[in-house]
């Protein structure tokens, strides 16, 4: 690269996740050599969204400062507990926050443009930063490499600022395993999942009985639960089970990042939905444009021909 | 006590957006513009909140609820809407200076106003159903310097410790529980609550109900740190994503889809 490269600094959260691989293989992108500023709670004391965004600026502040004529880039992995630190950070830094994305190059200038995904998935923005200091966080899948990228060299551990109390700014009181279900979905060998696009509680039965049918558990989608439609023990996704069946069945389901992090390890996706450009059909490996109350009855009848009932 | 809700007006996910001809934007024409579906959660919780402590007190200590949203003209459709709801009042961060913001620009905009307004406790969608960028909240809580949790799915608001007890979504299947000095900005997740539909008695009263429209020089902030100004990213392009890659797609009529998928699947002996 013949302009100046920037500083990148890649960040792990010790025992928050996986996510510090592809921040390496983007981070390698934009330039050689990255550095690693690592945040453990051992040293930090319990995470809070306060400290852990000053302890860190602190420390890309002191080396965006020592290398005055070069920009800076922050990548986090898109877990939860970064979303909700990582607009902080960007804050105290005067940065531009690119949040969960999924590609970056360099335009005729040189500058940097990140690609993100915008309106829940149907369209992709690509957003060019305004300050000499980015802080990205990088979507689960969306940076991969066949080799092993080579582990940075330089390896710092992130420590409270001599300045800084180190009172979080909230209590934590417990933690608690979110509601249990008797629905066994993450050793299902078929899976039928409803999304928003089944259209109400009353019509839930059309993927029922599919599922029926094809002797499939029946998952759903965040909506589907958020909605009351079906019990929280039936939602796939990230915030919920994470499947990898021989057979998911995606009725009505657009194909939100959040969903496909819970059931793009399935072996065979069939996708039903009325949106050809629906993001679902770009993992499918069948998809069917058209109404799910007519494509799904007609399936749930010829599998009931076939067994004879 | 007062409580803050800030809300975003987003368009329509259901309908279909078209890119417009200069390919960096949505076209705004014959679009329709809905409250962004957690931003409906807050305002549902916020109002969960005063009943309960209505229902405790005898409403003595009632909360005031107000709702703060920036944006142009068309956004006072939406706080009419939660003012309809049974929100007291409404805040319109209204000027051309807020045009073309980010979530820092905004967050700092709607941070002053909810400050001006003295609220102990401000509500906030966990992500915008358009941007999903899931930041102005917590840059509110940064700008003011008050303590913040993201993706909520429980509250309870202890008014004589001044202090709210949140719950936290977090990765595989576990929650955190947090208390929370007031004030303090909460970002809640959807399906912490179902929202409720306004009734025509609201609908009417919503109508009779203040909304105050304020700017820059209203809340004491420097044009050149909002809106387009103060924005630190620039969109430069919105496109269709490629829907490439995928497998095999299915054609014809309900019933000969339906019977081709079930002869592939049983090539595959998924059946
Ligand atoms: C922190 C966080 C965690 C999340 N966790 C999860 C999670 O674990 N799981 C999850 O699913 N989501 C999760 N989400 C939500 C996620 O972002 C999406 O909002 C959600 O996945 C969308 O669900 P959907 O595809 O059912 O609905 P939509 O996106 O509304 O899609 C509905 C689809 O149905 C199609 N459709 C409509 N009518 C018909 C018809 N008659 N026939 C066929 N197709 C039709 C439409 O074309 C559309 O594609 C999370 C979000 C956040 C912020």
């Amino acid at each position: 690269m013949s302009r100046q490269e920037p500083l990148v600094w890649i960040v792990e959260n010790v025992g928050s996740g996986p996510g510090s691989r592809e921040t390496l293989v983007c981070a390698q992108l934009l330039g050689s050599d990255p550095r690693l500023a690592r945040l453990d709670e051992d040293r930090l004391g319990p995470y809070s969204p306060g400290v852990f965004a000053k302890a860190l600026g602190a420390l890309i502040a002191s080396g965006s400062r020592e290398r005055k004529s070069r920009s800076t880039v922050v990548l986090l992995p898109h877990t939860y507990q970064v979303a909700e630190f990582a607009p902080r950070l960007a804050l105290l830094l005067g940065a531009a926050y690119i949040p969960s994305i999924s590609g970056v190059h360099r335009d005729g200038e040189g500058g940097l443009r990140f690609r993100r995904s915008i309106l829940q998935a149907r369209l992709e923005a690509e957003v060019r930063p305004r300050a000499r200091t980015i802080v990205a966080t990088v979507q689960s899948g969306a940076f991969s490499s066949d080799e092993t990228p080579a582990p940075p060299r330089q390896v710092v551990e992130v420590c409270l600022p001599a300045d800084m109390e180190p009172r979080p700014e909230r209590e934590i009181l417990g933690r608690e395993a979110a509601s249990a279900g008797g629905v066994d979905l993450a050793g299902a060998e078929r899976i039928v999942t409803a999304g928003r696009g089944v259209g109400g509680a009353d019509q839930v039965s059309v993927a029922a009985d599919l599922a029926a049918a094809l002797d499939a558990e029946l998952g759903a989608s965040r909506p589907v639960v958020d909605n009351g439609w079906l019990p929280r023990e039936h939602q796939v996704g990230s915030s919920g089970h994470l499947v990898a069946p021989k057979l998911y069945v995606a009725l009505g389901v657009s194909g939100s990042i959040q969903h496909l992090m819970g059931m793009s390890g399935s072996r065979v996706i069939v996708a039903v939905n009325t949106d050809p450009e629906a993001p679902i059909f770009s993992l499918a490996h069948y998809g069917i444009v058209g109404d799910l109350h007519d494509v799904a009855p007609a399936l749930t009848g010829l599998l009931n021909e076939r067994a004879g009932r | 006590m007062r409580i803050g809700v800030c809300i975003k007006q987003v368009p329509d996910t259901d309908a279909h957006p078209r890119i417009a001809d200069s390919g960096d934007h949505i076209d705004d024409d014959d679009l329709s513009w809905v409250i962004s579906s957690c931003d409906l959660c807050a305002l549902e919780e916020a109002l969960l909140l005063v009943e309960a402590v209505e229902e405790e007190e005898g409403g003595i200590d009632r909360p005031e609820l107000v709702v703060f949203s920036l944006g142009p003209a068309r956004v006072e459709e939406a706080l009419r809407k939660a003012l309809a709801l049974g929100v007291d009042r409404a805040v319109h961060l209204e000027d051309a200076a807020f045009r073309g913001g980010d979530a820092m620009a905004d967050g700092r905009a709607l941070a002053a106003a909810v400050d001006r307004e003295g609220c102990d406790l401000v509500l906030a969608g966990a992500q915008s159903d358009d941007l999903g960028q899931a930041a102005t909240p917590a840059v509110i809580a940064g700008t003011l310097g008050r303590p913040y949790a993201w993706l909520v799915i429980a509250v309870e608001l202890d008014a004589a410790s001044r202090s709210v007890r949140a719950v936290r979504e977090l990765e595989g299947g576990m929650n955190e529980v947090l208390r929370l000095e007031l004030p303090a900005v909460l970002a809640v997740q959807a399906g912490i609550n179902k929202p409720r539909f306004a009734s025509l008695r609201g609908t009417l009263q919503a109508r009779r109900k203040p909304l105050e429209k304020v700017d820059c020089a209203m809340l004491g902030v420097e044009p050149g740190q909002v809106g387009k100004a103060g924005a630190r990213i620039e969109t430069m392009a919105v496109r269709v994503p490629p829907t490439g890659g995928g497998g095999l797609r299915i054609a014809g009529d309900a019933a000969e889809a339906a019977a081709e998928l079930l002869a592939h699947l049983e090539r595959e002996a998924l059946l």
